[in-house]
């Protein structure tokens, strides 16, 4: 027999468990009425599951084994440890943060200049540069990097040419420490930002007009306009492209595998390649995949801190 | 309302049946029996010689002849580009879906020893009679032993050596090595009478030498050999490239570049800019490459040209060898594993051993190929062929692709002139002693 307490907690767990098992079951119902939908959205999210999410959880339990093809081990936190204690990791961190910290504003930068541009041209001029300057996102960057590594090229590359006209020293761009990292942010900085030229130009659009025609009256010249109007109204759109090319500039890899592969010595070792040489070449899967969630984390708390620097203060504003 | 729903489930039934389909093992092959196994075979192979503008050439008789012989075998092959073939080869084991067979780069140092620690080669000492093994060079089969097992079959093996322009020697009245040997002295003396301003603009046109340095490539290590220097002891628990012998050799290479009679991009070029330099712009005269190079040279209607050795310094004359070969991958079948030996053995052969030499630039691993005297009229490969008495291989350590990388790594920013071969060195020591403490 229960005490009056025991069957108390009862009543009262039943009045939390009763609503939860409610919203379940009403969850359930309203999932059953919209299955039309779900089997429609089925094979994406298939797709996702077997490529994405699965990858994604089997790299979370592979940082704490020691993997082997035919078993694995656990290994607790061995390979986070190794991980802290590596001075590649550190080296290849740093060598990312230089290249994050200056690509991204840059490119947020440059892709807001040239829409400001484009935007009071007519529509097709506009057409035009918006498809001159997708180009390039749309090219592989196998080939960009082809055409950049002649670029840099000491002996028969174009920016050697053109400092070699103006009596300039000429340096081995991609074999120097001092220069191959710089001539890789360069060459991040002077590809086109496409993807955000496009994201600007339609934000650009949807500005509405009377804005400027209030603040035109009001005196304010073409450069207060685009100050104290397009820019504060652009916001969102900059806080996207600014997560976007973080998130890219974390994961820069395929130029550094074609132009340095790291080098020299590891003057451009970066997170990604260092992951991808420990996984793919030296088979460590356990130790490749605990460099990854690192690297995952970092992002995830740079993505936070720049959603709080812009985002929040433009709400502020 | 019911043809969306419809739609929906044939176009879910649609993607859940490609995809099951599409994961699908391959089910071609379907008798069991160790004798009769029939099926497919998946064999990769990076391009070698040219026949008919085709890289692939080869591999593609062999296939033939294979299926021939074979009735019911049916054999793929993958093309896979040398300077790929690592890192494929490691994408497909954390696929768990490897090839059949693949080769071994001639300038590898044999049985890759990840791969057996991940236990994803086969051993094949059961498919090989004490004959048969008899045939093979002790050197080649030890550089494809590990733990007393032998994992794959040697096919050619390679050393490296200098290749000399002697068009541009006859041009500055340059007399080539006396029976290709020289020393340090003599070499630099030469290099700077080969280093000059060819079309009067006041720059330097062509060099004396030039070379690289990457990752798993050895062709400028002979240099850091020259003084006795070694990366490793010989029970290979110490790091020993630190010592004067070697970082006095790596000094005497970088300072080429300051005399000058090497290129500024000498040690960070790449591999196709350094052999075209030498081979089609003609504008270095010296350059040493692996064996391969000498055959490729001679297809490049580049007939004025002798193989010599690296220069001597104060240690004994010496050069870093190589072994190719074919490597078998985990099989769960014993028929499949038999048909994988006989398809080996059919590629390491006698007869396709003599033809590689000849086409290859390759000595054979075979006695018996070596008996057939594959460079009777083949000047240079004789010339290469005197330097395998002082080959001597990478050392086989478990890590050594890291402490290669480590080595490499430091070495690039010598010869940029970036950093002292000491400091270079004792940077290397530090991740090279943590390895070999493992």
């Amino acid at each position: 027999m229960s005490s009056p307490h025991a069957t108390k907690s009862h009543l009262d767990a039943q009045a939390t468990t009763q609503p939860a098992t409610r919203r379940r079951s009403s969850l359930l119902r309203e999932m059953w009425k919209q299955r039309a939908a779900y089997l429609f959205l089925m094979p994406k999210l298939i797709l996702f599951t077997a490529f994405i999410l699965i990858p994604i959880i089997w790299a979370f339990v592979l940082a704490f084994q020691e993997y082997g093809v035919f078993g694995s081990e656990w290994v607790g936190l061995k390979n986070f440890e190794s991980v802290a204690k590596s001075e590649l990791f550190r080296s290849a961190l740093w060598n990312t943060l230089q290249y994050t910290v200056v690509t991204v504003p840059l490119q947020v930068l440059i892709a807001l200049g040239l829409a400001t541009l484009i935007h009071p041209l007519g529509r097709l001029g506009q057409s035009f540069f918006r498809g001159a300057f997708y180009l390039p996102t749309v090219t592989s960057m196998v080939i960009i990097a082809m055409v950049w590594r002649w670029v840099y090229n000491y002996r028969y590359g174009l920016f050697n040419y053109m400092l070699s006209i103006f009596g300039l020293p000429t340096p081995d761009w991609l074999n120097q420490s001092s220069t191959a990292l710089w001539a890789l942010i360069i060459m991040s900085v002077l590809i086109p930002p496409g993807v955000g030229i496009i994201m600007y130009l339609a934000a650009m659009g949807s500005i509405p007009e009377q804005l400027y025609e209030a603040a035109e009256i009001d005196g304010a010249n073409g450069f207060q306009r685009w100050w104290r109007i397009t820019v504060p109204l652009l916001k969102p759109t900059t806080l996207y492209l600014t997560m976007l090319s973080l998130i890219g500039s974390f994961q820069v890899f395929t130029q550094i595998l074609l132009m340095t592969g790291g080098g020299p010595g590891h003057a451009t070792e970066t997170l990604v390649s260092l992951v991808y040489k420990t996984a793919f070449r030296d088979l460590e899967f356990g130790l490749a995949s605990a460099q990854a969630i690192v690297l995952f984390v970092i992002t995830l708390l740079f993505g936070i801190a720049q959603y709080w620097l812009l985002y929040r203060k433009a709400e502020e504003d | 309302m019911n043809y969306t729903k419809t739609l929906a489930v044939l176009a879910t039934a649609s993607i859940l049946a490609v995809t099951v389909t599409g994961c699908s093992k391959d089910t071609t092959a379907t008798q069991e029996t160790a004798s009769n196994w029939t099926g497919k075979i998946t064999i990769w192979d990076g391009p070698r010689w040219e026949e008919n503008a085709n890289k692939y050439a080869w591999i593609e008789s062999q296939k033939k002849a294979f299926e021939t012989s074979h009735p019911g075998v049916t054999v793929e092959i993958v093309q896979v580009p040398w300077a790929e073939l690592n890192d494929k080869l490691g994408v497909s084991i954390a696929g768990k879906a490897w090839p059949d067979l693949a080769p071994v780069d001639i300038s590898g140092n044999g049985v890759n020893p990840t791969f057996v620690k991940q236990k994803v080669l086969e051993p094949v000492d059961e498919f090989i009679t004490a004959d048969e093994k008899k045939d093979f060079l002790p050197n080649a089969i030890s550089a494809w032993t590990q733990d007393g097992k032998l994992y794959g079959l040697p096919l050619g093996m390679t050393v490296h050596g200098m290749l000399l322009n002697l068009d541009l020697f006859k041009e500055r009245n340059v007399e080539p090595p006396k029976d290709g040997q020289w020393t340090w002295d003599e070499f630099v003396a030469d290099m700077k009478k080969l280093t000059y301003d060819k079309d009067g603009d006041g720059k330097t046109d062509v060099y004396g030498l030039s070379t690289y340095v990457k990752n798993g490539y050895y062709e400028s290590w002979p240099f850091l050999y020259m003084d006795g220097g070694r990366p490793l002891s010989d029970d290979m628990s110490k790091f020993t490239f630190d010592s004067k012998e070697a970082t006095g050799a790596m000094k005497k290479l970088a300072d080429l570049k300051t005399l000058p009679v090497a290129p500024k991009e000498m040690g960070s070029g790449d591999v196709g800019g350094t052999w075209k330099a030498f081979s089609a712009q003609k504008n270095v005269a010296v350059e040493p490459w692996a064996t391969w190079a000498i055959s490729a040279a001679q297809k490049a209607k580049m007939s004025n040209f002798m193989v010599a050795a690296y220069p001597t310094g104060s240690g004994k004359p010496v050069t870093i060898g190589g072994v190719g070969g074919w490597m078998m991958f985990h099989q769960e079948d014993a028929g499949k594993k038999k048909v994988l030996a006989d398809l080996m053995k059919q590629l390491t052969s006698k007869d396709q051993q003599v033809v590689t030499a000849k086409n290859y630039g390759t000595f054979p691993t075979r006695q018996s190929a070596v008996d057939a005297n594959p460079f009777g009229e083949n000047l240079q490969m004789q010339q290469a062929q005197k330097l395998t008495q002082n080959a001597v291989m990478v050392p086989k350590h478990q890590q050594w692709k890291k402490i290669d990388e480590a080595i490499q790594s430091q070495l690039q920013l010598v010869l940029n002139g970036e950093k002292s071969p000491e400091d270079a060195m004792k940077e290397a020591k530090k991740t090279a002693d943590e390895l070999l403490s493992k």
